[in-house]
Formats: C-alpha cells, structure tokens, sequence
C-alpha cells in the first residue's frame, strides 16, 4: 500500500484518535491511578499499592460474583446470537406484512432497561406473573423464577432471548447486500434453502456475526440494568457489575471497585484477543 | 462541505448555550441538594420559598432535585469540588460522611442557638444524628413505625383490637396473628395477621427481644441473648405461616397491597404511610375502617418503634458557616410545618395540620414518638447490614429446613467484631 | 428461448405448508415479543386496584385515562421529550457520520499501528465507565460546562467505538473492487468515501442512527449527572420521578408514561424498517 494512500487511511482515523486524548485517555489513566488508592469519592485517596487487588482475590465474594456472570456468559452470548442469527434469516425474505414482524421482533430492543426490568418482575412473579399463569393452562406448575436459587440464571436468559431480536438490524443490514444471483446460480446448481443459507448467507455474515460476538462477550460481562432492578434470591442475581456497583456507590470504596473494573477488563479483553486471532479461520472478507 | 458546516454549528451553538450562565454562587446564596421530585419536589419548594420569604434578603436558598441515583450524583458532586451547600441524608450515611469530612460539625452552634436546642429532639431521633458525641446535621422528619389495624378483618376474627396506646408485649401480637391464620377472604384467598418480607427491618425484631446491634460504646450485641429472643419472634412469625411466603408477596406488587387489599390484618408503617389517603379512592366494598395501635413491648419495657429518618447536613465547604446555620435552622424549622411527624417534643400539636387525614392516628403517633428508635449507624453499618440481610433474613424468610438462624447469627456478629477491630 | 416450467402440484402444496409453518413460528414469536408492551399499555389505563389484581386482568374492566392525565401533571413528558429529541439530534449528526468516516479508514486502508489502535478501540469498550464517570465529571466542572448538553454531545463528534466497529465489519462485506475503478478515475478517497460507500451503506447507517437515537433516549445515569436544570430534563430523568427514594412506585402514571416515551422511537423504527428490504444487488460493479 503506497504511502499516499496509508496517509489517508490515518486522516480518516484521525477524528477518533482525538477524541480518546481529549475525553477517553485522562479518565482512564484516573481510573487506573484509582485502582491503587482507597478513594472513597467523598473523602480523600491515598495510595496503597497492589491492596485492592489483594483483598479482591482473597474475598469470597468477587469470585461469587464472577462465576455468577461467567455462568450467564456462557449459555447468554452463543444463545442471543443464534436466536439472532435464525430470526434475522426468516426476517429477510420479502414477504407480506415480513416489515411489521421486523418491528416487532426489535421492539424489546428499544425499551430501556429499566422498563423491561420493571415489566419482567411482573412476568415472572411466581404467584401472578404472565409466565406461570400461561403456564397453569397447560397445567404445569411454574417454578418460583427469581425467587428460586435454581431458576435465577434461566430467568435472566429468558429475558436474554426476548431481547435478542436486538441484533436482527445488524444482519439485515448486511443480508441486504448478499448478491441475489449468488442465489440463483446456487438454485441452478440444485441447492435447497438450507444449503443456499449455509453456504452462501452465513459466510457472508460471518463478519457480522464477529461483530455481535465480540459486543456480545462486552455486554454479558458487563450485564447490570435488569439484574439492578430484578436481583435474584440470595446472591444469584450478584451480577459481576452488581458487585462492583455496590462496593462504588454503596460501601463508598471506588478505589477497591475500580480495581474490579480493571479485571473485568483485562478479563473482557483477553476473551476478545481469542476471538480476534480465531477470526481468520472463520470470518470471511467478500471477494 | 455542508454536512460539516452544520455539525460545526451545531457544536458552536452548544456551546455557547452551556457557558451562558454560568456563575458561581454568592457567599449568601446556597443549594440545596434533594431527592425529591415530583409532586414531592412542589411542596419542596413551596418550603423553599417560604423559607426565602422570611430571610427577607439576608439569603437565598436555591433548590438542586436529584430524582434517581440521589447518591451517585451528591458524591460525585462533592468530589468534583462543587458540592451543594445544603443536602439530605438518610440516617445510615451520616457517620460515613462525617467521617471522610463530607459534613460539617454543627454541635457548637447547635448547643449555643437560642431557637432550637439538642434537647428539643426526642433522643432517639436525635442519636440518627450523632457520631463520636457530635451532631452532624438536623433531622427534619421522624417516621417511627406503628401498627396499621383493619377493624373489619378484626370483627370478622372476632378479635378485640389492641387499643391506640395499648402496653402489649410480642407474645400477645403473635398469638393475635395466630387468630388469623387459615381464614380466607370472600373469593378465597388467604388472611393473614401480618406480613414479613424483609420490611419490618432486622433492627425491629432484633429490639423486640431487648437486644440490639451496637451498643453505644460499639459493643457488638448482635447476638446476645436478647437479640436471639427477639429473632425468634421473626422466626416464629415466618415459621408458623402468619405472614404470606416471601416468594408470593411480590404477586400483588408490594407489602402495603396487601393491607390495601384486606388480606392482612396488622401492618406495620411508618406513621406517614398514606393509607387514609388511598382508600379516599376505593370502592366502598374495598374500604374498611382503619384503626391504630403502637409497637408491642420488648421484656425490657420499651415498645421499640423503628424509625425513619433523614437530616440535613451542611457542607463544610461552605463558605460563610454562621449564615449557614442561621439558614439550616429556618429551614428545619419550616420542614417541621411539611412531614410527619416533626422529631421535636411539642411538634405533635402540628401533626392535625401537617395530616388532617391522619386524625384518627394522632393519639398512637404521639405514643409513638417517644419509643421511636434508631440504631448505631457507624460507618461500617452498609458491610453489617449486607450480611444481616443476605446470610440472615433472607435465608429466613425462605424458611429452609436446615438453616439455623442462631447459628448464622452468632457468625455475624464475630463478622461484626472483627470488622470492627480494622 | 424460453422454457417454462408448470409447478406440480405437490410442489405446490410444500410450498403453502412452509408459508403457514413460516408465518406460525413468526406469530408465536411476535406474541411473545408483543405481551410485555401490551401488558405495560393495558396497566396504563387500568385503575389503581386491577393493577395487580388477582388473577390477571388483561383488559381493564374501566378504561381510564386517569394515569395519562396524572402522568403529565406531574411530569412536562412533551417538553421532556423534545429536550430529549434535541439532544438525540446534536449527537447523531456526529456519531454516524464520523464513525462512518473513522469506520472507512479501519476498514479499507492499512497503515503502521492500525491493528493496535484497532484494539484500543475495542478496549475502550471493555471498561466500565462506573468507573470513569467521576473522573470525567470532575473534569467537565472544572470546565464549568455541567448542567448543559455538551458533556453528552460534544465526545459524538469523535466517533463512537461500538459504531465505528459495527461498521467496519459491516464495510468488510463490500468487496475490494468497488474502489479500484474509481481510484483508476483518479478521484480521491473522499469523493470514494462519500460518493459510493455512504449510499451503499444505507441501512447500516440507519442501523447506527436508530442506536444513537435509542442510545440518548434511554441513558438515565449519563443524563442524571450532568443535566441539573430542570427545562433541560430528558424523557428518562422525567420517568425516573415516578419511583422514589422510599420505593413508592407510582405504577399506573409509570408505564403511562414508559408508553408515551416509547411512541416516538416506534415511529422512527417503523420508518427505518423500509431499509432492510432485500436488495437487487448484483455482483460486480455498475458503470
């Protein structure tokens, strides 16, 4: 690539580049600073070294709350995303009324989290909740959700799954672009719909379906509006941010929070590091 | 070309709106900081006002309504050097704040004022206060809990209602309770004496035995023979059934439906709860008659009533500290005619003006008061009260067959103990 | 010549079967993404007592619009929501179009370091921002710029990372040749850049210009911090008042008012869902 061309390349990047000095970089080096003092936002900080660390690793509860998180992670990202996935391809067929559907199937997208956490509470109360009442038609006995150690986790996937029409936009918005006479040379070929999706659509998602992994590996380690609002018995519902949160805003130590927010990170960011180097063995670029 | 020249406008434009303004207060202008919003934020202001009237020039007192996340932006407005003149504070957070010197240390003028005085204050209001034998902000409001009776369920049970000052121990509220057990309402939902769902707080049953958390020399008490006494009668109270499972009260939205709703016969509120006001808006079949009684007696005589509580505290970043009691002294004093119930003695004369509505209760709030009650609150409390509540009222309210709640507790309060010692 | 092929008959018959097969999974789903939001509508003209009435009542016995008028009394939702439309539109004109730009040059240019900037771009993602909100509020009123939308808007201007991520993947599925020609033209990367990505990425951009709208009509805390007065509140901070601090919920004129807050961001969508048609594209580039 000439150097003409790499220059452009940098000119284009240049507004973001400015933007992290001036509003991203200071706060992050603050924060980092933070992370080795015992600030307590109202009070002074005085720097104690690797302590916050320390005390992280010897308490019981931030490993509670990690594995709580952890848990979610596992079955909530490869969930959402083929839920996404499979909603995404019935969406992008033309047919009637196929744009109402669309909105539909978004709309838990665009509700804040509050309000779909103040709304789940309701559907998922053990006695009168939507849920277990649709379930008593079909005479089963719903389980206590939130309120049962057991039911926390697929509670919050539920909730998961109802908001995953979230990322339907992202692969519309690609599927859009998938040439249709790839299609129907593949048609000529004898292809049937399923092979046409597996070998055509998908790979060409691929990039897209990169795109709502990472974000959501992001999202489900940083999970805390609903589980806010909602918990869950005990500390079932002590999402990795809850926990942060608390020792924050509640207990007032930023310092010893900060220094979670910092493995939170390095943790976020080593489980992007392995997508990004499995990425070339499954991502295609077009052409 | 043109894109950018509007974004660049658009940018300018902003900007030149944000710096309009923009001028710091004067040395007799002060903010204060609430979480009042709404229709609570109306009559927030109306005192505000009124309280600006009568200073008549000497100062103004300008209004800050913090409607969510009351704490997250105090403190961060404190860090940032800007913190509001005045702010409230619930009772847990004052010693915290006091001692990372986010409050002013107000004993000096508070002793020497000639126009309110700690002894003005019911003792117990005024501990909420309190930290290392100094006082760090002036409560405005005393929200002591009291019994909510339905006469009809009572009549119904045929059960005398407790009178509105009546002497009655925790053995004769429980077996009351017990009355109520296993009736039902007219379309067959279950009755129930009282209900227990995290509210009424430890602190109140751990005081109905004679116990308490912290002594006043920080002597850990948590699990004492009288706190364990106390903690049987919530054990009692959620073992026997008397009050619905914690799983089901969430069914009708929260606890105070319940007593809307006439499925549960006493409830337990602070002496503000709006009850009278709600049923002003129900059918006829939905409403009863509302009767009052105090907390039941603790052995150690006292007829504990736990209390809500909140002050207001000064920053010590003010600049002019002698005008700003003068001002935190108006301002109390104009608080007292707003919230029931006024925290001084005396201030019950006010409570038919404050709450016509609440007529019919004034005889119990003023019985109330004087048991009215906080506890220790050191800056430690948010770490102690996390375990009471996660490793101890929780695990009870689920009522699991192997969970020993004497056990859990004796294990708190070493927790306690230690923590203590740091 | 051409061959036309009459459809046998059972081929036909398949063909209806999946229509219906397609259109009941499409139903049920919708139903299922549909309840909370009817739920929500229902409690907002029900009187206070059949809120939680046991069992559910899904249609309010009595229609009111008691929590509607209660709502807006307490609350000038309409001046609230312009507030919010005004900020929303100061920053979308930024986000999108400069994470467009900032997006091109990742994704169609190599230069030294852009891999790593890459990744700390992703890395800004990963970091709590609990944790540098205070360190950047502390700078912004040292700047005396709070109590004002420019904390909010003005870091739009920068890019955004999960916009500008979404993007360059999305940029990743256009194949290299649609730049060649224009670069043999000799036109400059601009012209390349507005000329034939931007038009060609149209429902990506919608994409991003619905996040940031929904992004600014839902942020509670952002908001809460740095907006004091209150003509200047959003459609969140206007909501947050129907919850107190002493847990009261106001649940009638609440969702009354969630409903009114959602309308508008419907709107927007069932206008931004014509986008997503499937296209006609053809492989190889037009003249």
């Amino acid at each position: 690539m000439d150097k003409k061309k790499r220059r452009a390349g940098f000119l284009f990047v240049l507004p973001w580049i400015i933007g992290i000095l001036l509003f991203t970089l200071i706060p992050m080096i603050a924060a980092l600073y933070i992370g080795f003092t015992d600030w307590t936002i109202i009070g002074n900080a005085k720097f104690i070294g690797l302590k916050n660390y320390q005390d992280i690793f010897k308490n019981e509860d931030f490993y509670q709350a990690l594995w709580v998180t952890v848990r979610y992670a596992i079955f909530a990202i490869p969930l959402t995303i083929i839920t996404s996935l499979v909603i995404s391809i019935f969406l992008s067929k033309n047919r009637k009324g196929v744009g109402i559907y669309r909105v539909i199937y978004y709309m838990p997208a665009i509700v804040s989290g509050v309000a779909v956490a103040i709304v789940f509470k309701w559907i998922l109360d053990p006695t009168n909740g939507l849920l277990n009442s649709i379930l008593a038609i079909f005479k089963i006995k719903g389980p206590d959700w939130l309120y049962d150690a057991n039911w926390v986790l697929p509670s919050y996937l539920i909730m998961a799954v109802w908001g995953a029409g979230g990322g339907i936009l992202t692969y519309l918005a690609a599927l859009k672009d998938v040439p249709q006479d790839l299609y129907e040379s593949a048609s000529i070929d004898g292809a049937n719909n399923l092979q046409k999706i597996w070998h055509i659509t998908i790979p060409m998602l691929t990039p897209i379906i990169f795109y709502n992994l990472v974000i959501g590996i992001i999202s489900a380690f940083r999970k805390f509006t609903d589980a806010y609002v909602l918990g869950g018995i005990g500390k079932e519902g002590n999402f990795y941010m809850i926990y942060l949160y608390d020792r924050a805003f509640s207990q007032y130590e930023m310092g010893y929070a900060t220094a979670l927010a910092w493995i939170l990170f390095a943790i976020i960011l080593a489980l992007t590091l392995i997508v990004n180097i499995t990425k070339k063995y499954w991502v295609f670029k077009a052409e | 070309m043109k894109k950018i020249f509007i974004s660049v406008s658009l940018l300018l434009l902003m900007l030149f709106l944000a710096s309009c303004g923009k001028k710091g207060r004067a040395e007799n202008e002060f903010l204060f900081a609430t979480w009042a919003a709404g229709t609570e934020l109306r009559e927030f202001n109306d005192v505000i006002r009124r309280v600006n009237e009568k200073a008549d020039g000497e100062y103004t007192v300008s209004v800050q309504s913090i409607p969510a996340d009351y704490y997250i932006k105090l403190s961060s407005m404190i860090s940032a050097n800007n913190a509001p003149d005045f702010f409230w504070l619930t009772q847990e957070l004052i010693s915290k704040y006091a001692d990372l010197g986010a409050a002013l240390d107000i004993t000096s003028w508070f002793e020497d004022s000639d126009v309110l005085v700690p002894d003005d204050f019911f003792p117990g209001v005024l501990n909420s206060a309190t930290y290392q034998g100094k006082y760090w902000g002036l409560p405005w409001i005393a929200n002591p809990i009291m019994i909510y009776l339905n006469e009809d369920l009572f009549n119904l049970a045929g059960v005398e209602l407790p009178s509105a000052t009546a002497d009655w121990t925790w053995e004769e509220f429980i077996d009351i309770c017990r009355e109520f057990k296993g009736m039902k309402t007219a379309d067959g939902k279950d009755i129930y004496g009282c209900i227990v769902d995290g509210w009424p707080n430890i602190e109140t049953f751990i005081w109905s035995g004679g116990g308490d958390i912290l002594a006043d020399d920080g002597t850990v008490l948590i699990d004492s023979e009288e706190s364990l006494r106390g903690l049987a009668n919530l054990h009692t109270i959620i073992t026997e059934g008397l009050t619905p499972k914690y799983s089901e009260v969430g069914s009708l939205g929260s606890n105070n439906v319940w007593f809307e709703k006439g499925r549960v016969a006493m409830f337990m509120g602070g002496v503000q709860d709006n009850f009278e006001y709600k049923q002003t808006f129900v059918s006829e079949e939905e409403r009863f008659p509302i009767k009052y009684a105090p907390m039941p007696k603790a052995p150690d005589g006292g007829q504990w009533a736990f209390d809500w509580t909140a002050s207001t505290i000064v920053s010590p970043k003010v600049k002019n500290k002698d005008l700003a009691y003068k001002a935190l002294e108006a301002l109390t004093l104009e608080f007292f005619t707003w919230k029931l119930a006024p925290p001084i003695i005396g201030g019950e004369e006010k409570i038919k003006e404050i709450a016509p509505l609440k007529e019919d209760a004034y005889e119990t709030i003023v019985y109330t008061l004087q048991f009215a009650r906080s506890a220790n609150y050191l800056p430690e409390w948010s770490k102690i009260n996390d375990k009471l509540w996660y490793d101890l009222y929780l695990l009870m309210l689920q009522n699991k067959p192997n969970f020993n709640y004497e056990t859990e507790t004796r294990k708190i309060a070493n927790y306690t103990r230690n923590l203590l010692k740091e | 010549m051409e061959i036309t092929l009459k459809k046998p008959k059972n081929i036909k018959t398949k063909n209806i079967i999946i229509t219906i097969v397609y259109y009941f999974f499409l139903s049920v789903g919708a139903l299922a993404m549909l309840l909370p939001f009817f739920w929500m509508l229902s409690t907002s003209f029900k009187f206070e007592n059949e809120i939680f009435a046991v069992p559910i009542k899904w249609f309010p016995s009595k229609l009111t619009n008691f929590n509607f008028k209660r709502a807006l009394e307490v609350q000038p939702l309409f001046l609230q929501m312009a507030n919010t439309f005004l900020l929303a539109l100061l920053k979308i004109v930024g986000e999108v179009f400069v994470s467009a730009l900032i997006a091109f040059g990742f994704s169609r240019f190599e230069f030294k370091g852009k891999n790593v900037l890459f990744m700390i771009l992703l890395a800004t993602m990963m970091l709590p921002y609990e944790v540098t909100m205070i360190p950047s509020f502390i700078i912004w009123t040292k700047l005396g710029l709070t109590d004002s939308y420019v904390p909010l808007a003005l870091p739009a201007y920068f890019g955004s990372a999960t916009f500008i991520f979404f993007l360059k993947m999305y940029f990743e599925t256009f194949p290299k040749d649609y730049e060649e020609s224009a670069i043999i033209d000799g036109a400059n990367y601009f012209t390349i850049f507005t000329r034939i990505f931007i038009p060609l990425a149209k429902p990506a951009l919608i994409t991003i210009s619905l996040w940031s709208f929904m992004g600014t009509w839902n942020d509670l805390l952002g908001q809460l911090i740095y907006i004091n007065s209150e003509s200047k509140y959003t459609i969140q901070l206007g909501l947050s008042t129907f919850s107190s601090m002493t847990g009261e919920v106001l649940w009638g004129p609440l969702m009354a008012a969630s409903a009114i807050g959602l309308v508008p961001v419907i709107f927007i969508l069932l206008f931004a869902q014509r986008y997503f048609v499937e296209g006609v594209k053809m492989t190889g580039i037009k003249g």
